[in-house]
């Protein structure tokens, strides 16, 4: 397997709710502009792309189609993947797969989201309004314990059941959760990148927010974005050629689960805060990167949090810190820049969630840690990075880092 | 470059108008189905990629429920939002890592029973405007590719009657097809309603359910799964511009460009001599002329004179879409893969009634977009 190295990142000029004064395409670009600005390459330099987004946000299928002029693809290899929340890591790791297989150089992997032009909660509850009418139409009764999935399907009530769980299983309480909003509101306003930013955040700011679905609150979520983003990959070869500084991939993995058996099927109902998938990731992935402690070796952690408490049980779930420590670690400051796990530096996805792009801003954070190139958001000595993205049917696709090449 | 990746086998459905089943439960008997034959378990497959589309589906994230029933629970999955030889192309990638020994490939359509199998693309259409004028569609844009191309070189629309008489009459010999019409005829074809004039309803791919699962395995284990294993030897993807009126829909320079990369791999240089099979994903009578022009197996205006002489025909010097093609049938996503299985039978010699002669190189196409804007080439071999 050939090494792989991020050489360069691009992003909108802004992630904000509404973007009227651009179409998808132009949008788009904006990223691929930049990303081409900030590495100095040319469109020439780029042998294939792979692209993502969750096309039923919008309503335009397969937009790389609309797009390709705008991200620059005429005459190469466009790859579109789409894997709801992870969508932004699993067309990273397909670009990947693409320089690490020997097969191109160099990768471009354009994502976006554009949700003004649609609405999140509806194309969200697409993935099970099937399974409901196919329930209905069978005579099931969908209220009672059969019909969990039908509260899965959008975002805030399915996500409220693995919040509880979460907070049962690691002692913590709900104020634990406004505290670690806070933190990354605080971070995200460090960020020009970000969408929702408030430097004077506090638990107790967060604590008078509305709740949506105990014991989420409205200033536990995550906002819709509009924001494309760009990253550039290379092999060894010519990363070392294209770049000065190069931000390595050390490992990547990925593990599904099934959105049946954690959802809908009495009898069969996983909790939803277990996330199997991540722990089984995790493992692979420090097997790959041989990495051996992972509670000390890494400097800079993103995660994919579309809901504040996932940042907590995250943690936990990829073996940072044992089972119930997160909530001590946050209340001790560790979580924050200058701690000891410096978490979600960037605000993380709670502050900013434009889909496609969500878990790949976990990829390029990480990468512009390493690369030095964070501006005020940096983490002094970052090294070893680690970033985890999370979707559709609880799955995990995870991601290791490090200034130096892989073993 | 050696790729050493092989087809160690597949399991289709047979093409339906309507399969009558669920996409879980297809999914589990086509996955379960090809374990059996090869002897396996789950547990010998290394990484899984599903090719699907939430439109053709009505659902976001369209895989989320098929982890289970094809088998990848708890394992590495990933999907590819395309036509399914391009998640061919990326399992194949996964596997040249060294990552993994094996991976399955997962396509289906189920557009039998719905509405209309044209709105998949009507929804690539430009929301803003053509969307709206609703001039564009599946079918009207198709029908100004088949104008352009048959006024360019001065074909009648004969030609295309010829073309789909030709493939539906190979459909009738492949029980994997859905069309299965007896005793076709140009004339037959010649018989049936225009859609959008020039194009007719044989012209047209039929709405189709379909599906299917691959296995890829790297050189050694693939040795060990099957005493047949066919050779990815080369692939290649590439896009043209997005409007219709940005090209010239005589021609497809995207197919080009990814024959040219597949060919390269695959050590091809003179297409027309060292190809002996190709199966290419033609959703309309005009396209098969046309895309095989593009990959270099036919000459430029001569179509005509080539389709009478029957040197395209299951029997004839360079055998096209001896399987009917998706004139047959067009499962959407899985079509590209069906191309490929129906390769991998002429290659190991399995292919019945619609064996070619000589088979050991077969080139394998598929399509995304309007006017197949987007397109991926494979080369296979003995």
């Amino acid at each position: 397997m050939r090494n792989v190295g991020i050489i360069g990142v691009g992003y909108t000029p802004v992630f904000v709710s509404k973007r009227k004064d651009v179409s998808i395409p132009e949008m788009i670009s904006e990223a691929v502009d930049a990303a081409f600005d900030n590495t100095g390459l040319t469109p020439q330099d780029i042998d294939a792309i792979t692209f993502g987004n969750m096309h039923t946000f919008e309503g335009v299928n397969m937009p790389h189609l609309w797009g390709a002029e705008h991200i620059r693809s005429l005459g190469k290899p466009v790859m579109r993947i789409a894997t709801g929340g992870t969508t932004g890591m699993s067309a990273f790791q397909a670009g990947y797969y693409h320089v690490a297989s020997g097969l191109h150089d160099v990768v471009m992997i354009v994502t976006y989201e554009k949700h003004s032009e649609g609405d999140a909660q509806v194309g969200l509850m697409g993935i099970i309004t099937p399974e409901v009418m196919a329930m209905l139409a069978s005579g099931i009764d969908v209220t009672g314990g059969k019909g969990m999935g039908a509260i899965g399907g959008g975002s805030a009530g399915g996500i409220s059941y693995q919040a509880m769980s979460y907070l049962n299983h690691a002692g913590a309480g709900i104020e634990h959760i406004d505290g670690i909003a806070a933190m990354e509101r605080r971070n995200a306003a460090k960020n020009p990148y970000a969408h929702l930013k408030d430097p004077n955040a506090t638990a107790e700011t967060i604590a008078k927010t509305p709740l949506v679905s105990y014991p989420i609150r409205f200033g536990h979520i995550c906002p819709t974005t509009d924001g494309a983003t760009v990253c550039i990959i290379a092999s060894e070869e010519k990363a070392k050629e294209l770049a000065d500084k190069v931000a390595w991939v050390w490992a990547v993995s990925n593990c599904a689960s099934d959105a049946t058996t954690g959802n809908l099927i009495e009898g069969l109902i996983t909790d939803p805060a277990e996330q199997m998938p991540c722990i089984i990731a995790a493992r692979q992935a420090y097997e790959r990167a041989g990495i051996k402690d992972p509670k000390t070796e890494f400097d800079v952690i993103e995660i994919y949090n579309g809901f504040a408490h996932q940042t907590l049980m995250f943690l936990e779930k990829l073996g940072v810190c044992e089972v119930g420590e997160a909530h001590k670690l946050l209340e001790a400051g560790e979580l924050e820049r200058d701690g000891r796990f410096p978490t979600n530096a960037s605000g993380g996805v709670v502050s900013t969630n434009a889909i496609g792009t969500s878990a790949l801003n976990r990829v390029t954070e990480c990468a512009l840690q390493i690369m030095g190139k964070a501006d005020k958001r940096q983490v002094p000595d970052a090294k070893i990075a680690l970033s985890s993205g999370f979707g559709g049917c609880w799955w995990s696709d995870l991601l290791m880092y490090g200034e130096k090449k892989p073993m | 470059m050696d790729i050493n990746v092989a087809v160690a086998g597949f399991n289709m459905t047979p093409c339906s108008s309507d399969l009558v089943t669920t996409r879980e439960r297809m999914t589990f008997e086509l996955s379960s189905g090809l374990f059996d034959d090869l002897g396996i378990t789950r547990d010998d497959v290394g990484t899984y990629i599903i090719a699907t589309n939430d439109f053709l589906d009505g659902r976001t994230i369209s895989n989320v429920f098929l982890d289970a029933p094809v088998g990848a629970y708890m394992k590495d999955e990933s999907k590819v939002e395309m036509d399914g030889l391009n998640a061919l192309m990326y399992a194949c990638m996964r596997i040249m890592t060294g990552q993994y020994e094996t991976a399955l490939v997962l396509a289906f359509g189920l557009t039998g029973y719905q509405v209309s199998p044209y709105l998949h693309i009507d929804y690539i259409m430009d929301p803003t405007y053509d969307r709206q004028v609703k001039l564009l569609n599946e079918l009207s844009a198709a029908a100004l590719q088949a104008r352009c191309y048959l006024d360019k070189f001065g074909y009648s629309e004969e030609l295309l009657d010829e073309i789909a008489a030709k493939d539906l009459s190979n459909a009738a010999l492949d029980p994997y097809q859905l069309r299965q019409l007896s005793d076709i005829s140009k004339e037959k074809v010649k018989g049936s309603d225009y859609l959008y004039e020039p194009l007719r309803e044989l012209h047209c791919y039929p709405p189709t359910d379909g599906g299917i699962v691959v296995l890829l395995a790297s050189g050694e284990k693939a040795k060990e799964l099957t005493d047949k294993p066919v050779w990815i030897k080369g692939m290649g993807q590439s896009i043209d511009p997005y409007y219709i009126g940005d090209r010239d829909l005589s021609v497809s320079p995207s197919t080009t460009q990814a024959a040219k990369r597949a060919y390269d791999m695959a050590g091809i240089t003179d297409p027309k001599g060292q190809v002996d099979v190709a199966e290419i994903s033609s959703l309309f009578a005009c396209q098969e002329p046309l895309l095989a022009e593009a990959l270099g197996l036919l000459d430029q205006g001569r179509a005509a004179d080539v389709y009478a002489s029957g040197d395209t025909a299951i029997d004839g010097k360079l055998p096209i879409n001896p399987s009917g093609g998706p004139l047959g049938a067009h499962p959407i996503c899985a079509t590209g893969l069906l191309r490929m299985a129906e390769a991998v039978r002429q290659l190991r010699g399995e292919a019945e009634k619609n064996q070619v002669a000589k088979a050991e190189t077969a080139v394998v196409h598929g399509q995304d977009g309007v006017c197949a804007q987007q397109n991926v080439v494979v080369v296979l071999g003995t």
